[in-house]
């Protein structure tokens, strides 16, 4: 019996023009169908001799065999590409909403991570606050006009009158610094949070974010603090920057100074106050001032925020608008 | 303080322009801004020293390293004191006391233009030429001065803690009821002046006035904070007065006044009176040069602290070789410690010229600290949820609504808008109010949340606790292109925030029925890990909305401080290798029944061979009588050390059919 040997190669020729599959099953049936060749040639094998028999039978077996394999082979492919081509992948997803982190949150986020790659600790503390940990601990004596620079929210209470909105986060290096032991100094800090100033208008909220950064070892000067702001302020605009440090007054620092940056047109911008921790700030605290020096500064996260992106309204950040906080999503 | 540059420059020996001037006072801790032809000088509360034009040609001249010299004429006087003018002075009050009497006034001109523009634009309003006189002399030299019509005094005047309880009428008219801490002048007929503050309407100048008497008078500082305050008032005196005047000028300031009285009036007589005094003890304070240089970073010589601070007025009173000590002026209240000569040094030296080191860092890593707060806003955003911040200021209304009994607010004494006096007491008003706002501009599906704190009265103290509170709210239901409807339900809410709470690793998390949150209906629930309660999370109770939220919304409240996330001791269970095997079973169950109920049943019902079981379907309706419900459940088999066999999973199967015959008279539905 003459078995055909291109049968396999003219199968796999034919499917490579196979389009659908419809197209396929045709060409199956062609080889390997009641009627195809195979199927006949099986037929015939009745009228061959035993010996002739038994060759032809393992012959057909094989190529039966391979035929299948490669027909196999092909469907599947085929069966993908339908698939494949069934969709228009460029039609829209599922509706879904993209979540966003808050600008003011993403700005504290730069921040709180810069200083403590420094390893400075961070401590949340109390908004509501007693007038001893927002202003006599930080030598403002009591009347004194620098308190009038604070825009004090004050809370009704029967018995006591002296609980109040906290005006900075300052409070919380009070109550971080009275509950050290001698080990744990020297003392890196940093304080974010919400403060609060009876104050509103267009650069001034009654509620704003602020992060206050502290620290109290051995041998801090002056040109430390001033290290470690400029660093900060470029590493946070990613430029360099001209830094202006200007003297000014807090009760709880001195020297005490305001830093000013050129930024854009602008001319000085004030960006941030910082200072000496005043030694009567230690002494409330328990520590040794002849041992130890410290440096303090702090800065509203909506002031960074409003020149990162470009903000001019203060208020936007607490509007709810999606219009605007949309624009955070990267 | 508003100076005008071009008068000004009659002071300072500069020709430096107006924006080079406010630079140099900028630098030495004076901030300018400039208002045209005006530059408005920041003064800090500890420099009331330098509210005056004295004050900045010290600061000028300090550096500029130049001597200061005094280039104002005066007229000079002699002063004497007589108790029939002046009488009791309560020396804890008032350190001097100085009463210039000037008889037959006449012919009173205005002051010049220029003296009258420098007063408009230091934003002193023109009231008379001799009050005009007064203030004038204020602001050149810093002494404040009060001028009586003599005629309408009783002398002798005293000065006195004592407001003989009579209403007080101030200049401008109003009545004040004068308390007995606040300092007084006095005459005979009782208060003239509240001291340091304001005068009285009964003895102030006018037109008809033929005899003046100018009071001049150094009060402590810390007797006469918060007066004008404690009566609603504000002045330019009590503004100095509460920030330190030099006690030693009141004599110069009438000198200077009766000076200038020449160009503008005549008059017949110049007679002046001083008070017993009590001298006010100048502070004397030493300075290391070492410690200093240590403190600041730099290596200034003993030479150049010592002329920093000549130039601002301190005298050297002793030198030793690696310390001085320095006599303060008597203008400068604020310096009473070696580290307020830092100060002073470092501020004339130059911030900028002080070098810059690195970043300071510690060298301890602080502990660890896992902030489920940060990791719960994460998990949000990634849910889609966008994170807004709002005030926290609330209406009383809102927050009952939000917060039943017995919670009680946080009530604010000068709220910035009396309509809303209460801090919030929870975060969802800010949410509502978000929704309404972003629904109105056109967004019909919104995940939000906010992170923050609420605040709430208990007893005498105050509490605050911090939340993290959201909402999702579908305006209308959300669709595909192919017009699928992507449903959103109270499940789809639920498994939203019991997934975040799994992923994060909130221990022994449960949720148990009925929430009491005020912001929830009754399709809510308590979260909890293990005994805990960490939040809660619900269908928006709409009828506290204030019709802000119009659909079914559905909020989450969460504790972050209550959700622990220490890192757990992990114990590996033995996995099985043999095969699982699953049947299910249909149950006819009473509606009033829950499917918390089944699944406690079956928890704790000790299975045999049981690894997991979940709700397959729940049906009611056709086929179903009233009041039961149907709910197919799946089992799953395994043991970790054979195969079972049938007869074995049969038993299990027959135990918890009797189980929930037995507690919840299920029934076998075929």
């Amino acid at each position: 019996m003459q078995i055909p040997q291109d049968l396999i190669d003219t199968a796999k020729l034919k499917l490579k023009s196979v389009q659908s599959e419809a197209e396929f099953f045709q060409l199956r049936s062609q080889y390997l169908g009641k009627k195809s060749y195979i199927i006949s040639a099986f037929a015939n094998l009745k009228s061959l001799q035993p010996k002739e028999k038994i060759l032809a039978a393992k012959e057909l077996n094989l190529l039966k065999e391979k035929l299948s394999i490669i027909f196999e082979g092909a469907l599947g492919a085929i069966q993908h590409s339908d698939v494949i081509n069934a969709l228009d992948v460029t039609l829209p997803a599922d509706p879904y909403l993209v979540g966003a982190e808050h600008p003011i949150s993403k700005v504290e986020e730069i921040v709180i991570s810069y200083f403590s790659s420094l390893n400075y600790q961070v401590f949340s503390g109390n908004e509501i606050e007693t007038d001893y940990f927002n202003f006599e601990a930080l030598n403002f004596p009591e009347n004194h006009p620098a308190r009038q620079m604070h825009d004090t929210f004050y809370l009704k209470s029967k018995s006591k009158s002296d609980h109040l909105l906290r005006t900075h986060t300052s409070n919380t290096q009070i109550r971080a610094m009275q509950s050290l032991t001698k080990e744990e100094l020297p003392f890196y800090m940093l304080s974010p949070g919400r403060v609060y100033r009876c104050d509103s208008d267009t650069t001034h909220l009654p509620m704003f974010t602020q992060i206050e950064g502290l620290v109290v070892d051995e041998d801090v000067t002056f040109g430390d603090l001033k290290g470690t702001i400029i660093n900060f302020l470029e590493h946070f605009f990613d430029k360099e920057m001209e830094v202006r440090f200007r003297p000014s007054y807090f009760p709880f620092t001195e020297p005490s100074a305001e830093v000013d940056i050129k930024f854009g047109d602008n001319g000085w911008l004030e960006i941030l106050g910082c200072g000496m921790v005043h030694p009567n700030v230690l002494t409330n605290c328990n520590i040794d001032t002849k041992k130890y020096r410290g440096f303090a500064f702090g800065m509203g996260i909506e002031r960074l925020a409003m020149l990162r992106y470009g903000v001019q309204d203060i208020r936007e950040f607490y509007s709810s608008n999606l219009d605007f906080l949309n624009q955070f999503t990267s | 303080m508003k100076v005008q540059y071009s008068y000004l420059k009659n002071f300072l020996p500069t020709a430096l322009s107006q924006v080079k001037l406010a630079d140099i006072f900028t630098k030495v801790g004076f901030e300018c801004e400039l208002d045209g032809p005006i530059i408005d000088f920041d003064i800090t509360p500890n420099r009331g020293d330098a509210l005056s034009l004295r004050g900045l040609q010290r600061e000028f001249h300090a550096h500029q390293s130049t001597q200061l010299k005094d280039t104002l004429s005066y007229k000079k006087l002699k002063f004497k004191k007589d108790k029939a003018v002046i009488n009791k002075i309560d020396k804890t009050g008032c350190g001097n006391y100085h009463l210039m009497t000037i008889g037959g006034i006449r012919s009173i001109k205005n002051l010049d233009s220029k003296k009258r523009n420098f007063l408009l634009a230091a934003g002193v309003p023109l009231i008379s030429p001799l009050v005009d006189l007064g203030n004038y002399v204020m602001l050149e030299i810093g002494s404040p001065m009060h001028v009586f019509d003599l005629d309408l005094l009783d002398l002798p005047i005293n000065v006195l803690f004592q407001s003989n309880n009579e209403p007080f009428r101030i200049i401008g008219g109003d009545l004040k009821n004068l308390e007995d801490s606040s300092l007084t002048i006095q005459d005979q007929k009782g208060v003239q002046a509240v001291a340091g503050v304001i005068g009285g309407e009964k003895t102030a100048v006018s037109k008809s006035t033929k005899n003046i008497a100018v009071e001049a008078a150094f009060f402590y500082p810390d007797k006469i904070v918060n007066e004008a305050r404690k009566y609603g008032l504000a002045t330019d005196a009590s503004h100095r007065f509460e920030r330190g005047v030099d006690p030693a000028i009141q004599k110069q300031a009438l000198e200077r006044f009766i000076f200038l009285l020449g160009a503008i009036a005549e008059y017949d007589s110049v007679k002046c009176f001083e008070g017993d005094s009590q001298a006010v003890k100048s502070n004397v304070v030493s300075l290391s040069i070492d410690r200093f240089n240590k403190f600041s970073g730099l290596l200034l010589t003993k030479k150049t602290i010592s002329s920093l601070l000549q130039n601002l007025g301190f005298s050297l009173n002793s030198s030793k070789k690696k310390n001085l000590s320095f006599k303060v002026p008597s203008h400068r209240f604020d310096i009473s410690l070696e580290e307020d000569l830092y100060e002073e040094i470092l501020r004339c030296h130059g911030y900028d010229n002080i070098p810059i080191k690195p970043s300071k860092a510690s060298l301890i890593r602080p502990q660890n600290t896992i902030s489920s707060t940060s990791a719960l806003k994460t998990g949000l955003i990634f849910g889609g949820f966008k994170e807004l911040m709002h005030m926290p200021f609330v209406s009383e209304e809102n927050f009952m609504k939000l917060n039943s009994k017995p919670k009680k607010p946080a009530q604010l004494l000068n709220p910035i808008n009396e309509n809303e006096p209460m801090m919030r007491g929870s975060l969802f008003e800010g949410l509502f109010l978000a929704i309404n706002l972003n629904v109105k501009k056109g967004y019909s599906s919104l995940k939000i949340f906010e992170s923050g704190n609420v605040f709430l009265k208990r007893g005498d103290d105050f509490i605050q606790h911090h939340h993290i509170s959201g909402i999702v709210y579908y305006h209308e239901p959300q669709k595909s292109w192919d017009s699928k409807v992507i449903s959103y339900d109270f499940y789809s809410f639920k498994a939203e925030i019991y997934q975040l709470l799994q992923t994060l690793g909130v221990d022994d998390l449960r949720l148990e029925s009925n929430s009491n949150n005020s912001a929830f209906n009754l399709n809510s629930m308590d979260i909890y890990s293990g005994t805990k309660v960490i939040g809660s999370l619900g269908e928006i109770d709409l009828a506290i909305t204030r019709k802000l939220i119009k659909n079914t919304a559905f909020g989450f409240e969460l504790y972050p401080q209550e959700i622990s996330r220490h890192s757990k001791v992990i114990k590996l269970k033995s996995i099985s290798k043999f095969p699982s095997s699953t049947r299910d079973i249909n149950i006819l169950i009473n509606k009033s029944n829950t499917y918390e109920d089944v699944q406690q049943i079956l928890a704790t019902g000790s299975i045999s061979f049981l690894n997991n079981f979940a709700l397959v379907n729940t049906f009611e309706g056709k086929g179903i009588p009233a009041g039961l419900i149907s709910m197919t459940l799946s089992f799953i088999f395994q043991s970790v050390d054979k195969s079972l066999k049938d007869s074995e999973i049969n038993d299990s199967m027959n135990h918890i059919l009797r189980l929930l015959k037995k507690s919840l008279q299920a029934e076998i539905r075929s």
